[in-house]
């Protein structure tokens, strides 16, 4: 038994996607209720890979040699740091999505529970893609998944949403492999290590690549002004497509952008103007995001625009190229997830849409009005939350820097947190319900109590951060190192 | 008690007192049983650090280590002891006063007022505690949405826009203000940490000095600067009992304190270096305290009447503070005792009247005095001590005031003081004496029996606190010494 745990150890990159890969096939073959028990089950399963790996490598000092798999993978910190946010942040919402199933068709709930393992198990891949052919063909697949599992929603508008979303993504598509083909001639290599690595006549050329190959991601991670599919997909998704999308997928998008990132940053000839390109668009992603969050009326949408705002915070922390920027870029990750868990989540618990509906919720859904409440605080940077770690972290990278504007960035993002985040506490305990609480009826309710109380819990790892903080270094680290 | 339990004391306690508020909200009586015990508790365990500050005592708690090099700590010193004993005896008193109120006024939600108020008390022995900028942070913020809840409590449009006021203004403040201040000190000092003597001393050039002490000063919005004083009338609208902790024993004197440790612990001989802004700051201070002592008079209603008041002795604090001598910490120390004195038995004999006699607009105070002597002679002697006449604490506050301003060469600064101890002096002044001369009301009270004895004792038992300064100005100099000490 042992020796089969270890083999398994030893494969761990590999099965952390293909868990997530088989759940996905077995559950279209069951019933809805079996569905869900194998889809938490992969879920689960891949997760278990994805943070032992983090438990050994990133915690635990270990070495990063793995078998030579027959894909192409080249698994480096970020990406067991990712996959370890990932495959936390699937199994929350798989584990909720058994208070969801009835929003879909009988038929469709284990498709629906399939494409969600599929968005986690191909954006698994793309962060272990050893070239940018094989990335491309992860993200797509995982784009294409949550493009599906928005458009099985029985809700007409939810199409429409897809459409937007699909729309976006051929855009992206179209980004990626100009870039890819750009880097290519300039580069004469695909795999991230050469391009790293390369020595490059044509730099002009090498930087557009790299500099479309950003904006194609940084595009499906929501990042404004790129994030028009946002609003349509996330406003009129249901419960189990929203949580899926803007924790799981935009999670895996900004950690694909981190890691592309690390590795274009280390070539000298493109370095420069893909640092350049990610601080413009993450600053200007802060600013925006913050506006239209301030501005939104649908809970959905204010989340999704926080959201940006935060994608924004992450660039920023890119953008500087130095480990302590990916470090917080990996930090502020983390609490976008907790908080895309906290508000989608509290959101589909709730009932809620539209922010009218969150008067009173405090009262008539206390775990959902709490979870709401502390990805608020989180949004607002206040102390203690991960929301401030992460932001305290980026200050702390870009002084060190000279970056002082990226502070004045962080502090606006705040500042518009005070009154968005405010808007939503005043809402939950000090109004009276306007609406008939929506939530679900029946003991299937309390499967979202899991996705609440960690979206929570890890919110407020803030008060004790060490472990994060080692791990988000420890991969930072080694990210550039393994890239350099 | 040893010290480092009382620390844990004081910090725990008042969370404790919420929650059992809220367990226990049937009967009544026990849940006040636990409101006042809890606060009691809170009091003993604050006057048991004042020994182990007087003596010296190295008490330190960390409960948690949030960044590298900075942990959520606490720290006992003499200012924070000064303070925690002050506001933790009257938060006794005001335990006691609320447990009266919401049983006179039938408050609709008792418990959750009780439980915000217990929070809010622990959160500024937070503040007074805290060991650096990081921790007071944290705990200026925890302040702030405790207390959020307290205005908003009535939850009408009227509560609600004030508790919008007063969130946004106060976030704001600390998130677009004091944070970028106090990350520029980090990255200036590499530490967070108060320490006699300042953190930025010796490493801040005037520039940079001027920038943060402005930065600071208006981030502390809890002081009641100007022009982020707007939530102080705003919220003087809210329940009598939420009132007394807004303007006695928690706002306020956070926000006092907080320059206090800003200037001393943060700045030190540094503030000199900072002179330009501190004279620019000094002068918006000493006129906001005419111009808003002079907006007091032209309120009738006596809680707007009050809020103005009390924001007009706040900035007596801010003007202490900024004078950037040891004489002026000592007079901006002393005035926050003295506020918090004065404030808290106004501010709970108008909330006794009220709930009484249904009376709140100046005309109708008129020869209440005749029929609550209780609560209009502590009412009479906290004006007396807010406008700073002898022998009451206010009066020393003002006087150490005065003398640092004219022994820093700002006389002008001292003339402004003392222009708005007489235009205190015109809107308190003839409102006491006229509850006390006027002609007795023969329909004064709402309810038959007058004001029990839960309301009238903490108002005239916190008016004799205004006395005790006449004893203890110079024990309290050599106790607060510490503080200005280079650090050496």
């Amino acid at each position: 038994m042992g020796a089969y745990v270890e083999l398994a150890r030893a494969h761990a990159p590999l099965l952390m996607m293909s868990t997530a890969f088989a759940a996905a096939v077995l559950a279209t073959l069951s019933p809805p209720r079996v569905s869900w028990v194998i889809a938490c089950g992969g879920a689960l399963l891949s997760a278990v890979f994805a943070f032992d790996l983090a438990l050994r490598l990133l915690l635990g000092g270990g070495e990063f040699a793995f078998l030579v798999e027959a894909v192409a993978l080249e698994t480096d910190g970020v990406t067991i740091f990712g996959a370890a946010l990932l495959s936390f942040a699937s199994v929350a919402a798989l584990v909720a999505a058994g208070a969801q199933l009835g929003d879909y068709e009988k038929r469709a709930a284990p498709f629906a529970l399939a494409l969600a393992l599929m968005v986690q198990a191909a954006w698994i891949g793309a962060l272990g893609a050893r070239d940018l052919i094989g990335l491309f063909v992860a993200v797509e697949t995982a784009w294409l998944a949550a493009v599906a599992l928005l458009a099985l929603s029985a809700e007409r508008s939810a199409q429409n949403g897809a459409m937007r979303m699909l729309s976006a993504g051929g855009v992206g598509a179209a980004l990626f492999l100009a870039g890819a083909a750009l880097i290519y001639h300039a580069t004469g290599a695909l795999d991230l290590p050469r391009i790293a690595a390369a020595h490059i006549e044509m730099a002009d050329a090498a930087a557009l690549g790299a500099g479309l190959i950003v904006l194609s991601i940084a595009l499906k991670a929501g990042v404004a002004p790129l994030h028009e599919w946002l609003g349509a997909g996330f406003s009129r998704a249901n419960g189990l497509a929203a949580i899926v999308i803007g924790a799981v997928g935009v999670t895996g998008a900004l950690a694909v952008l981190v890691r592309l990132a690390g590795y274009f940053a280390q070539a000298p000839a493109m370095g420069d103007g893909v640092s350049i390109a990610l601080a413009l668009l993450g600053g200007a992603s802060v600013v925006i995001g913050s506006l239209q969050a301030v501005g939104a009326t649908n809970l959905r949408r204010l989340a999704a625009y926080a959201g940006a705002a935060q994608a924004g915070g992450i660039l920023l922390c890119v953008a500087l190229g130095s480990p302590a920027g990916v470090a917080a870029a990996l930090i502020q990750l983390t609490a976008l997830v907790a908080t895309a868990l906290a508000l989608f989540g509290g959101a589909a618990a709730g009932g809620v849409r539209t922010l009218d509906g969150l008067d009173g919720l405090g009262r008539r859904a206390p775990l959902a009005g709490a979870a709401i409440m502390t990805g608020a605080i989180s949004l607002m940077g206040a102390p203690l939350t991960l929301g401030f770690l992460g932001r305290w972290r980026l200050v702390e990278a870009g002084v060190g820097a000279g970056w002082w504007w990226a502070a004045g960035a962080v502090i606006f993002a705040s500042l518009a947190g005070v009154f968005y985040g405010g808007r939503l506490i005043e809402r939950l305990y000090f109004r009276r319900a306007g609406e008939v609480y929506l939530g679900g009826a029946g003991a299937w309710r309390f499967a979202t109590a899991p996705l609440l109380i960690a979206a929570i819990v890890v919110t407020m790892l803030g008060i004790a951060p060490g472990l994060l903080l080692q791990a988000a270094d420890a991969a930072a680290a080694h990210l550039l190192g393994a890239a350099a | 008690m040893s010290a480092t339990f009382a620390l844990f004391g004081v910090l725990i306690a008042p969370v404790l007192q919420a929650l059992f508020v809220l367990a226990l909200q049937r009967p009544p009586g026990l849940r006040d049983v636990m409101h006042i015990g809890f606060a009691l508790a809170t009091a003993i365990c604050a006057a048991r650090l004042v020994g182990a500050a007087a003596d010296g005592e190295m008490v330190r708690i960390a409960l948690a280590q949030p960044l590298p090099n900075v942990a959520l700590a606490f720290v006992v010193e003499p200012l924070g002891a000064l303070v925690a004993a002050t506001i933790g005896g009257l938060g006794f008193l005001h335990a006691v006063h609320s447990a009266g109120i919401v049983r006179a006024t039938q408050e609709k939600a008792p418990a959750r007022l009780m439980a915000f108020m217990a929070l809010a008390s622990g959160a500024t022995m937070a503040v007074a505690f805290s060991a650096n900028l990081f921790t007071f942070f944290v705990a200026y913020q925890v302040l702030t949405l405790c207390v959020f809840p307290l205005v908003a409590h009535r939850g009408d449009e009227e509560a609600r826009r004030a508790g919008r006021t007063f969130l946004a203004t106060l976030l704001t403040a600390s998130m677009g203000l004091f944070l970028p201040a106090m990350i520029w000190t980090y990255a200036i000092a590499g530490a967070l940490d108060f320490q006699p003597g300042g953190v930025l001393a010796g490493r801040v050039d005037a520039l940079t000095a001027n920038i943060l002490l402005v930065l600071f000063v208006l981030g502390l919005a809890m002081a009641a600067m100007p022009p982020l004083h707007r939530w102080l009338p705003e919220s003087s609208r809210a329940p009598d009992p939420a009132l007394v902790t807004i303007q006695g024993v928690a706002i306020l004197p956070a926000g006092g304190v907080g320059l206090i440790k800003v200037a001393a612990f943060v700045f030190g001989p540094a503030l000199a270096t900072a002179q330009f802004a501190a004279y620019g700051l000094i002068a918006l201070a000493g006129v906001s305290m005419c111009v808003a002592a002079l907006i007091a008079l032209s309120r009738q209603d006596v809680r707007e009447r009050l809020a103005y008041s009390c924001m007009a002795q706040s900035l007596a604090v801010v003007l202490g503070v900024l004078v950037a001598l040891p004489m002026g910490l000592f007079a901006a120390a002393l005035q926050i005792v003295a506020l918090a004195c004065s404030a808290t038995t106004l501010t709970m004999a108008v909330g006794t009247t009220g709930a009484i006699t249904t009376r709140r607009t100046v005309a109708d105070y008129a020869g209440l005095g005749r029929v609550m002597p209780w609560t209009f002679a502590g009412f009479a002697l906290a004006a007396a001590s807010m406008i700073g006449m002898p022998p009451f604490s206010g009066a020393w506050a003002k006087l150490w005031l005065i003398t640092a301003t004219a022994g820093a060469g700002l006389v002008w600064a001292a003339a402004l003081v003392g222009a708005a101890a007489v235009l205190t002096f015109a809107h308190l002044g003839p409102l006491a004496a006229n509850t006390l001369a006027g002609k007795a009301p023969t329909d004064a009270f709402k309810r038959p029996d007058g004001a029990s004895i839960l309301l009238a004792a903490p108002v005239i038992l916190s008016a004799a606190a205004t006395l005790w300064l006449l004893v203890m100005a110079d024990p309290l100099s050599s106790f607060l010494a510490p503080i200005w000490s280079d650090g050496r």
